[in-house]
């Protein structure tokens, strides 16, 4: 007499710990590019390339996280969120995974050593989108006590502060990106031109995790309002 | 009349044996559904569940069971039109019994979703409508109790919903959710006490013989209210605020307290559910019994013996102690995205639902009530995900049941006349 009863199978497993897990895993993944970028600066290319397998494994991971949530998550579920919102904040959340890792390649496979003038800023630039990102795991961590509170105006105000503290992140390094963007262009006709293209794609790639992470707040955002 | 004063003993003996069978089986199974939320919501071990349930079903079944076995065995026939063959009366309500415990069976089995109520409904429909005559069955009364199972889900949701938004307003969503659950919860706690004890008071003690005015019964409504909110409030004292719990997150403490009020849902549900369930199992017993007791009068002015409804009772308790507690286990596992500030809500509400249906002499699925409950805290945006297939199970349950017991008690009922005769 086994019965499974119409009791649990009304419980559907929570998307909130999962897409919390991935947002996790996808800031691991960015947190391991700085190790990477140090590294690549210093032209140590056997701790680089350490890095660099590390972070397209987290990618890997992420990237499985995303899968199985996904397919956790039929469209009878009802949640206090939609389920469009829900599965665009975890398309954003990967994309800065995918990010991290296509530009660690592209540093692995062409050596890149950005000229010293501007080196130094690229690490900090690293570091700035670093804390975009983990300003926007801190937001998505908060899903539990949103839900808890059932979303109400209190908790969503500390998330609205959240939201605040990533934009303002995102801001900077805009403005650190430009900064690297006029030191470079100042050295461009002494430097290889195919270097120089490279080095712009860097900067550019760079630059969109943190605008990842920014777009992973605002859509959460949307996603609380329902 | 002759077959019943040569085959009484015989045919009491069966009813007994067929009513402590489904009564085992709603101890089996069903008690799981009712205690599913309270044991989900990791408030109440499978432990104390069990000692809960044991208690409670008990004293539900007891106390207020007796409306709702009181319409099964004589508000869904007409028993005027057994007066000439009070037999027939007799081999339907066997033939129920034995339908809707196979019933059951079968689709625990596979899996189905099933509902005790809606077999037994359906069984003696069956054979009323069938076995003896389309105007056997009283199909007012019959509407009426379709009706309360689209009805009594849909109550249950909405109630929650108002519980769940009255806990977001006055304790969750505040400056110091923890201090104002331990002011508020001991209110919630009253509520409790005061719902399932009132139902009882007004409609189940006349079953036991025990009457009050109106007066007396509120007084003592209030009584059991106070005392369950002090036994409650002497339960909470010792809870404290814990900062290194809340780090994670923030509401732990708050839902510590809301735990001890889980306990007190638990038996309310219990309670509720023992009120309305055992009448499944003993309603047609005590049809039988009534009966072949009066020499074949029908409709005699007996009142439910106690024995009746301690059968099953007892029935009940057996069937938690031999298998219910492995699906009170199996199901509380399952259900992990529950806290006790939902479960709460939730199983409160199915509680009340249920006791006021059992009041009313309605029989309603508990488990569907439950579903109901749980959809309006998560329309009150309290859950992380629900599966609302569920909704088409229930459907489903509705339209497969009815006929299912239906035509199995039509069949058995055509072979006890093929063995006992016409």
């Amino acid at each position: 007499m086994a019965n499974k009863g119409n009791i649990t199978s009304l419980f559907g497993k929570s998307p909130i710990s999962p897409l919390q897990q991935h947002m996790k895993k996808v800031h691991s993944c960015i947190k391991e590019f700085g190790v990477f970028a140090k590294a690549a600066n210093a032209e140590d290319w056997e701790k680089a390339q350490v890095a660099q397998i590390s972070i397209a494994q987290k990618e890997h991971k992420a990237d499985k996280l995303k899968k199985k949530l996904r397919m956790n998550l039929p469209s009878t579920f009802m949640m206090p969120f939609s389920r469009r919102d829900l599965l665009d904040v975890l398309l954003i959340q990967d994309s800065i995974a995918n990010i991290t890792k296509d530009l660690a390649g592209l540093m692995m496979t062409r050596h890149m050593v950005f000229p010293k003038e501007f080196a130094e800023d690229f690490i900090n630039l690293t570091g700035l989108c670093i804390k975009t990102s983990a300003a926007a795991l801190v937001a998505i961590n908060e899903l539990d006590e949103l839900l808890e509170t059932a979303f109400s105006s209190r908790e969503r105000k500390i998330v609205d502060q959240m939201i605040k503290k990533i934009n303002e992140l995102e801001h900077d390094t805009d403005i650190a990106q430009s900064k690297i963007r006029e030191k470079l262009f100042a050295l461009e006709s002494n430097l290889a031109p195919v270097d120089v293209m490279f080095y712009y794609r860097a900067i550019e790639w760079l630059g969109e995790t943190a605008d990842a992470a920014q777009k992973v707040g605002s859509r959460f955002e949307v996603m609380l309002t329902k | 009349m002759e077959i019943i004063a040569n085959y009484g003993n015989v045919l009491i003996i069966l009813a007994i044996i067929f009513g402590t069978f489904m009564a085992w089986g709603i101890g089996a199974n069903d008690v799981a559904n009712a205690m599913g939320t309270s044991v989900g919501s990791g408030a109440v071990t499978i432990k104390q569940a069990i000692i809960i349930a044991v208690i409670f079903e008990f004293a539900g079944a007891i106390l207020a069971g007796g409306e709702v076995t009181a319409t099964i065995r004589k508000g869904i026939l007409d028993a005027a039109l057994f007066t000439n063959e009070p037999h027939l009366l007799v081999y339907g309500m066997l033939a129920s019994l034995l339908a809707a415990g196979m019933w059951l069976l079968i689709a625990s089995s596979f899996g189905w979703p099933v509902s005790t109520t809606h077999s037994i409904v359906g069984a003696i429909v069956g054979f009323g409508a069938v076995g003896v005559g389309v105007d056997a069955v009283a199909w007012s009364k019959v509407f009426k109790i379709v009706i309360s199972w689209v009805a009594s889900p849909i109550l249950a949701g909405v109630i929650s919903f108002i519980l769940f938004r009255s806990l977001q307003n006055l304790i969750i969503d505040t400056k110091h959710p923890f201090d104002n659950a331990k002011k508020y919860v001991p209110y919630y706690m009253f509520l409790v006490g005061f719902i399932v004890s009132l139902v009882t008071i007004f409609k189940g003690l006349k079953h036991v013989g025990v009457s009050f005015d109106t007066f007396t019964s509120y007084s003592l409504s209030i009584g059991v209210g106070l005392l369950v909110a002090i036994i409650g409030t002497f339960l909470i004292r010792n809870i404290h605020l814990d900062p290194d719990e809340n780090k994670d997150f923030y509401y732990a403490s708050m839902e510590r307290v809301f735990g001890v009020l889980m306990i007190i849902t638990a038996a309310a549900m219990a309670f509720a559910h023992g009120s309305n369930d055992v009448a499944n199992a003993i309603g047609p017993l005590a049809a039988i019994y009534s009966v072949v007791e009066s020499g074949g009068l029908i409709g005699a002015k007996s009142t439910l013996p106690i024995w009746i409804l301690l059968v099953g009772g007892a029935g009940i308790v057996i069937g938690l102690i031999t298998y219910g507690h492995k699906v009170i286990a199996t199901i509380g596992t399952g259900i992990t995205q529950l806290t006790p500030s939902r479960g709460f809500a939730a199983t409160l509400a199915a509680a009340a639902t249920v006791v006021i249906a059992s009041g009313t002499g309605i029989p309603v699925s508990t488990t569907q009530v439950l579903v109901g409950a749980v959809l309006g805290v998560g329309i009150a945006r309290g859950m992380a995900a629900l599966d609302t297939r569920v909704i088409n199970k229930i459907f489903l349950s509705w339209i497969v049941t009815l006929p299912a017991g239906a035509f199995m008690s039509i069949l058995f009922f055509f072979a006890l006349k093929g063995v006992f005769g016409a």
